[in-house]
């Protein structure tokens, strides 16, 4: 570079110019520069600007600072620590209901060879259903009178539930009804996981005597190291994240009192239910953290540092 | 024996699929025989299916919940939306997969870092951004925001790094354009991932439920997520009448579904297995 005349570098420039790569370069990446800018980067430095202001909604240049007092009013705030506690709660009951369940019905999908796509069409069906019409959909079947879930309890003896209309249960309720919804599509990621395994590893653990249980958990398991990482952290994502079955399910948003609310709706009444733009977007950090903190914990401890 | 132990373990893990998959599919079953039931028997009758078919329900909720409109704006969205992130996926992604630039790299680490931030973060600011140009209450509000896609782009450069890049080299020397070689070569050749991507992305704004309910206010504008979502208010406990909109939303879908199976799977299962 040092050795480079200005005319060499004009002659350089030149070069790059008469390229069509550049041109064809720039028209596609033009477009999405500004995008990026536009509509994911400076809403995102904006949050920071937004969390530490009293966001003035018709002037916003004269949103005064400060600081970190929308923090402190948080953590002095109950309804914060109640939705903190039922978004972990979710998260984690999600969590340990989803990853066995959806592991063992992988390992029955991977046994089979007959049927595999039936069975894979119909367990998928409810991921590509609305999750509004699913959230009604299950209101319906979870009412406590008439509902059939109840209904069918009754039919072989097992007493009827309250579900979405009791404190104790309507959080697991909702759990419930996600993981319903939500199976066939970590399913499908396990399975085609499982369908990858060499099936030499498979035939090397016969030889040596493996039954059927020790091969699922010394070959199966071990060797799915990769694709359960990543489904582990696209579950506690999801957990973390859910808005529309507890805004649609209960009789009202976050209810039966606050036994369903959740730091998404949180965010979301703050905004714009009680148009508080500076103090919702601190809490939609707090989220952030736990998704990030979690996120980071799970890559460190699950993910295999070998490969095949 | 072990010929006989090894039937009757097949037999029993498909008598667990089977009863699995008959949980999967019996709400909906459930569900569309309801919306053809009247109310009085919807919430007594024993039987699944109707005693006396019905489409009085449907006639209401079309006539009086605005669900014409609304589907017809969760189609514009859809559609809109559909096309351009599978466009611009697989032309940044081609930028990205097979060109030389400086800073390339860490343009697109820091494209992709955007995937990590939670939706709540941005949803304040990102709605004072779509206010500020005009689009609140208006279907441009739901589509701008999305017209990239980092998923897209991240699963199409994936793709699109397996190609060989002798084909492109190969058009170069022909003396083909750039375009011709992203039009020609290129898309004919990423029609797999650009279909997985278009069913996702339909699906996906098809459903989406937060993102609208901020944005669109007015009953004009609404998708069908959000109107249907207003039949719990509307129409209150009336099941017959939720059940009727709920198939209404549920199956344009459904036919999609059954027709792009093979794209729903496959693009499930290329984001699993190269991550």
């Amino acid at each position: 570079m040092k050795g480079r005349s200005p005319s060499d570098l004009l002659l350089v420039a030149r070069q790059v110019l008469r390229k069509p790569q550049f041109w064809f370069g720039l028209a596609m990446l033009g477009p999405l520069i500004i995008w990026y800018i536009w509509f994911a980067f400076s809403p995102i430095l904006r949050a920071f600007w937004m969390a530490v202001v009293e966001y003035k909604i018709l002037q916003p240049d004269q949103s005064p600072f400060v600081g970190l007092r929308h923090f402190r009013m948080l953590f002095e705030y109950s309804l914060f620590w109640v939705s903190i506690r039922n978004t972990l709660v979710y998260a984690a009951v999600f969590y340990v209901g989803m990853v066995p369940l959806a592991v063992f019905v992988s390992a029955c999908l991977t046994s089979v060879a007959r049927g595999r796509n039936f069975y894979q069409f119909v367990i998928f069906l409810p991921v590509v259903v609305s999750l509004v019409a699913i959230s009604l959909l299950f209101k319906m079947l979870m009412n406590p009178q008439l509902g059939q879930i109840n209904l069918i309890l009754k039919s072989v003896g097992i007493p009827p539930s309250q579900f979405l209309t009791s404190h104790e249960t309507a959080l697991y309720s909702v759990i419930g009804v996600d993981i319903w919804k939500a199976l066939g599509f970590y399913v499908v990621i396990l399975t085609a996981g499982m369908l990858n395994i060499p099936e030499e590893m498979y035939d090397a653990a016969k030889v040596d005597g493996a039954g059927i249980w020790q091969r699922f958990w010394r070959v199966t398991l071990p060797l799915l190291g990769h694709t359960l990482t990543l489904v582990s952290v696209l579950i506690v994502m999801h957990g973390l994240q859910v808005f529309t079955q507890v805004v649609v399910m209960p009789s009202q948003p976050g209810g039966p009192g606050n036994a369903t609310y959740v730091m998404n709706l949180l965010v979301y009444n703050e905004a714009f239910t009680n148009l508080r733009f500076g103090f919702a977007t601190a809490t939609a950090f707090t989220l952030f953290v736990f998704v990030f903190l979690i996120t980071v914990v799970q890559l460190r401890l699950l993910r295999p540092t070998w490969s095949y | 024996m072990a010929a006989l132990l090894e039937q009757i373990r097949v037999a029993v893990i498909h008598a667990i699929l089977l009863a699995i998959a008959f949980t999967s599919v019996m709400p909906f079953v459930w569900m569309f025989f309801g919306s053809f039931k009247s109310y009085v028997e919807l919430t007594s009758g024993e039987s699944l299916v109707p005693q006396a078919w019905t489409v009085d329900n449907y006639r209401a909720i079309i006539f009086r919940a605005n669900f014409p409109q609304a589907f017809w704006n969760s189609t514009i969205v859809s559609l809109v939306v559909t096309g351009c992130v599978v466009l611009t996926s697989a032309a940044a992604a081609y930028v990205f997969a097979k060109y030389r630039f400086w800073g390339k790299e860490q343009l697109f680490i820091v494209i992709l870092s955007t995937m990590m931030v939670p939706f709540a973060v941005v949803l304040v600011p990102l709605y004072v951004t779509i206010a500020d140009i005009g689009l609140n209450n208006k279907l441009g509000g739901v589509i701008v925001p999305v017209l990239f896609s980092t998923f897209g782009i991240f699963l199409m450069r994936q793709f699109l790094e397996g190609i060989p890049s002798d084909l492109i080299d190969a058009g170069r020397i022909d003396g083909a354009s750039e375009w011709w070689i992203f039009s020609r070569i290129i898309i004919p050749l990423s029609t797999a991932p650009m279909a997985a991507l278009a069913v996702f992305t339909f699906l996906f704004n098809w459903d989406n439920f937060l993102w609208p309910l901020v944005v669109l206010t007015s009953p004009q504008s609404q998708t069908l997520p959000l109107v249907l979502a207003g039949l719990r208010s509307l129409y209150w406990e009336r099941y017959d009448m939720w059940a009727a909109g709920s198939m209404l939303t549920v199956a344009p879908v459904m036919l999609l579904y059954a027709v792009a199976q093979k794209q729903f799977i496959r693009g499930i299962t290329m984001t699993g297995l190269k991550a």
